[in-house]
């Protein structure tokens, strides 16, 4: 079976899959065991299985293993010691979560905007606040806790 | 706020890491359970009922015997514990039981967990202290009178002495202390956890991806399969036949089997079995629904409309209606509705020689463990059953279809094995909040008075609950929800209720019938407003004058606190004033209000701001909610569901329905039942009204005022009647 070498959470993992297209996110979940990526619709479409890949927000359900050796993967599990990142932080600040399954998703594709905010500091803060929101606004929660997530981007970015 | 808190259950001080040999392989699991025999182990400490221990390090542990789904139940029972037990809620661990004659009442829906609990909890906390004081005072040689009991510590104040309940476990515990029956209860004022706003204790194993959900509940690398099912895409539709010749072909997957929903391929990781089940060849007797569709379904429902009982009838409706001075009339339709959770159906089965273990997210453990008892043909307590997070319940895992196909199948292959749904499974298979039709006429006489009022609810029955039987009493009491239970005083007024055989499985749904019948009852009332030539919320406020109690059937509904939020919303939404929303902008923008009292406990009214376009689009720019639903647990809580059920609403108000053609679900993905997202969610702004009243549930409540509240603001927009849901631009133009 074809072994691929992946770079996750700062460390090396070799992972066996028979099918080169296996996604990402059945690689973390089922392989090993990083199950705070989670499945949601396996499209594409809900943004619950958000990890990051060299930096940038991906869907890792649409991420095939075969296209991963050579790239870093972050999953929340290891975005922070101990949930010390800015976004976790505001999450729990302002009380977002309710069943919280979406949540991880939703982090970390706030967390790869306000990453990526750090880096470029000087541009104006209402086009990266806008990208946030239209990027948050591809993710679903069917517990609805937006209003608390547009609290917690006020945290992290200022008043809108 | 972020200050140090309580620990959940799976958070890391006190993990339950838990070790069992499944499939030869060693599993760690970080579950906030707690296994019965741990409940009863009182030798660890003071564990005065089975609600509460207390060990010699003063850490307290606490039980929330419900399944949490986001609602923050663990948060709010704990809370209840809590205060009356004056533990230091930093030092709280809350678990969840597993079900059994211990904890025989785990079911969770109907907004009922707070309101059951309430009195239960406050008593057991409330013994555990009186017990705790006795100890100290008997260290002290004081009289109990003069102790207190205060964050987790029992304070002699006249002579500066402390005791800290870890030192007193062993004490209160002493065998002979009797467990007071009846202890005193603090009284509201001295409240200082209930009614403030407290973190959910789940919080932090969220945010990073600790925390743990059914679907997170395997064992890994081959110590337990994973499988996936093909069922009809028919509902009611069998096998015929299969060929799983090439789903066997796939490498990792290990079987592929038949079960009694379908054929399961069962493989070493989901990824292959979603793989040999796209390879799965399977012959489908689609059964009779094969040519359903909505069309067909919609008709049957008017069909059956013709139908039907009087479930309430006060004064003479029908005289009044035809000798009142105006009349109305209008009909009202709701369209099928999905759950879709964002974790999809999922259930963990071990069968063994005379036992089982499940691991399921579901709403109802005791009937889970029931199910499965009953298909192994062993006892209840020979099952464990091990209630995770769950990632969404909303009234669809409150039925337990998903339980017994995986002990089924576990048992067939004789190894441990969690089924696991696809999102399409989740649409395909849902237990739908049913379409439903609503006539209503009122009569109006010749000073503009409402004097007559005729609502009649048909829908589908919920196959959740048992077959259709339509000649059961029971169909009809206290039924239709919201028809039923009209708070308004109207001296002539009927409740009626049709039902249809549902064609597709069907079940709860936040609110149930309440959101159709509520949106049916708040627009039409709008009607006779107009009609009348009064103001929406003036009209509703006459209709509720004089308060007074309601008594139908097994409700008392009090007018007047009804009457204050929808006072309450009405004024801080500026009711009456200039909307600024839609100023400079070629869009109409209007307001309309909404009230409900849901089971004659929680009171919300809601006022919402509205823009329509050209085309007839609809934005929902501000909801304003006034809610009186008693005492408060969770403040934070109460807003957290507030804002949910507002969202939660507007989905299945303005976009989402869920259609058949050739028998099968239209929706595949969420592409195709778009629920709300984060830039469509309007500003949301709660307001509680402090109340001492028993507390009488949030989860469901803030939904049924949500469409009607927007409806009536199109018609101020518009002049445009929405008497179908969702919404659509071509009603509107």
């Amino acid at each position: 079976m074809p072994t691929y070498v992946l770079t996750v959470n700062g460390s090396r993992r070799s992972v066996e899959a028979a099918d080169p297209e296996m996604p990402l996110l059945w690689v973390l979940r089922d392989r090993l065991g990083l199950t705070g990526t989670k499945y949601g619709c396996g499209v594409g479409v809900c943004g619950a299985c958000t990890v990051h890949v060299d930096g940038k927000a991906m869907r890792s359900c649409q991420v095939p293993v075969s296209s991963l050796p050579g790239h870093a993967v972050t999953t929340i599990e290891g975005l922070s010691k101990d949930g010390a990142h800015p976004c976790q932080q505001a999450w729990l600040e302002e009380d977002v979560a309710q069943c919280g399954y979406c949540q991880p998703g939703m982090i970390m594709t706030c967390a790869a905007k306000f990453d990526a905010l750090q880096g470029v500091q000087g541009r104006p803060a209402r086009a990266t606040r806008e990208s946030v929101e239209a990027a948050v606004s591809e993710h679903v929660c069917r517990c609805g806790t937006y209003a608390r997530i547009r609290r917690a981007l006020d945290r992290l970015w200022g008043t809108a | 706020m972020s200050g140090p808190g309580p620990n959940s259950g799976s958070s890391s001080r006190r993990d339950f890491l838990r070790a069992s040999a499944l499939g030869g392989a060693a599993l760690l699991l970080r579950v906030p359970i707690l296994l019965p025999e741990e409940a009863h182990d009182a030798g660890r400490g003071f564990a005065p009922n089975k609600w509460i221990t207390i060990d010699g390090n003063g850490a307290v542990t606490l039980v929330a015997s419900r399944a949490e789904m986001g609602q923050g139940v663990r948060t709010a029972l704990a809370m209840i514990l809590a205060e009356e037990l004056e533990a230091d809620w930093k030092t709280v661990t809350v678990v969840t039981p597993s079900p059994g004659e211990r904890y025989p009442g785990m079911r969770t829906g109907g907004s009922g967990s707070v309101s059951g609990y309430w009195m239960p909890l406050r008593k057991a906390g409330a013994a555990a202290r009186e017990m705790l004081v006795a100890a100290a005072a008997e260290s002290w040689g004081v009289p109990a009178a003069e102790c207190r009991a205060r964050a987790g510590a029992v304070v002699h104040a006249r002579s500066g002495r402390t005791l800290g309940y870890g030192a007193l476990a062993t004490k209160a515990a002493a065998a002979g202390r009797p467990v007071p029956k009846e202890p005193a209860l603090k009284p509201e004022s001295e409240f200082r956890l209930l009614g403030t706003r407290v973190p959910r204790i789940d919080g932090p194993g969220i945010v990073t991806g600790r925390a743990v959900y059914g679907l997170d509940a395997r064992p890994l690398n081959g110590a337990a399969l994973v499988a996936v099912i093909a069922r009809c895409p028919v509902p009611g539709g069998r096998v015929r036949s299969f060929d799983g010749s090439h789903a066997s072909a796939i490498p990792g997957v290990r079987r592929v089997v038949p079960i009694s929903t379908g054929v399961a391929v069962v493989a070493d990781d989901t990824w292959s079995a979603l793989r040999g089940r796209d390879a799965l060849r399977v012959d489908w007797d689609e059964g009779e629904n094969r040519a359903g569709s909505s069309e067909a379904y919609w008709a049957r429902l008017r069909e059956a409309a013709a139908g039907g009982r009087v479930t309430r009838s006060d004064g003479d409706p029908a005289r009044a209606l035809s000798g009142s001075a105006k009349r109305l009339e209008a009909t009202y339709d709701y369209e099928f509705q999905a759950h879709a959770p964002v974790e999809p159906m999922n259930c963990f089965a071990d069968v063994r020689p005379g036992r089982c273990t499940i691991r399921v997210g579901t709403q109802a453990p005791n009937q889970a463990q029931a199910a499965a008892a009953k298909l192994l043909g062993i006892p209840p307590e020979s099952v464990t059953v091990e209630v995770p997070l769950l990632g969404g319940g909303f009234g669809r895992r409150l039925d337990h279809d998903y339980v017994p196909e995986a002990v089924e199948l576990s048992r067939a292959i004789a190894a441990p094995v969690q089924v696991v749904w696809t999102r399409q499974d989740e649409f395909e298979n849902d237990r739908f909040q049913p379409a439903s039709t609503n006539a209503l006429s009122a009569g109006l006489d010749a000073e503009g008075r409402l004097v007559a009022w005729r609502h009649k609810n048909t829908s589908f029955h919920l196959t959740q609950f048992g077959p259709f039987a339509p000649d059961d009493p029971d169909t009809y009491d206290g039924n239709p929800w919201g028809v039923f239970d009209n708070p308004y005083r109207v001296p002539n007024l009927s409740s009626e209720y049709a039902e249809a055989k549902a064609p597709v499985p069907t079940g709860s749904w936040r609110s149930v019938a309440y959101p159709s019948t509520v949106f049916a009852r708040e627009c039409f009332l709008d009607e006779a407003a107009q009609a009348a030539g009064k103001d929406p919320v003036a009209w509703r406020l006459a209709l509720l004058e004089g308060g007074g109690v309601l008594r139908v059937g097994e409700y008392e509904i009090q007018r007047e606190r009804l009457a204050a939020v929808v006072r309450l919303a009405a004024e801080k939404s500026g009711w009456g004033r200039p909307l600024a929303t839609g100023r400079g902008a070629k869009r109409r923008a209007g307001r309309g209000v909404a009230a409900n009292v849901y089971h004659g406990r929680t009171h919300v009214a809601q006022v919402a701001e509205v823009s329509v376009g050209d085309a007839g689009d609809v934005r929902v720019h501000r909801i304003v909610c006034a809610v009186d639903c008693g005492q408060v647990v969770n403040l934070a809580g109460v807003e957290g569901q507030v804002e949910s059920g507002i969202v939660w609403g507007l989905s299945a108000a303005l976009k989402t329905e869920i259609g058949f053609r050739d028998g099968r679900v239209q929706a595949k993905s969420f592409r195709d039942y778009p629920v709300l997202r984060f830039d469509e969610t309007p500003a949301i702004e709660v307001h509680v009204v402090r109340s001492t009243e028993a507390p009488g549930g949030m989860g469901e409540p803030p939904v049924p005022p949500v469409a009607p509240a927007v409806a009536n603001a199109i018609f101020a927009a518009t002049g445009r009647r929405v008497r179908r849901l969702p919404v659509r631009a071509a009603d509107l133009v």
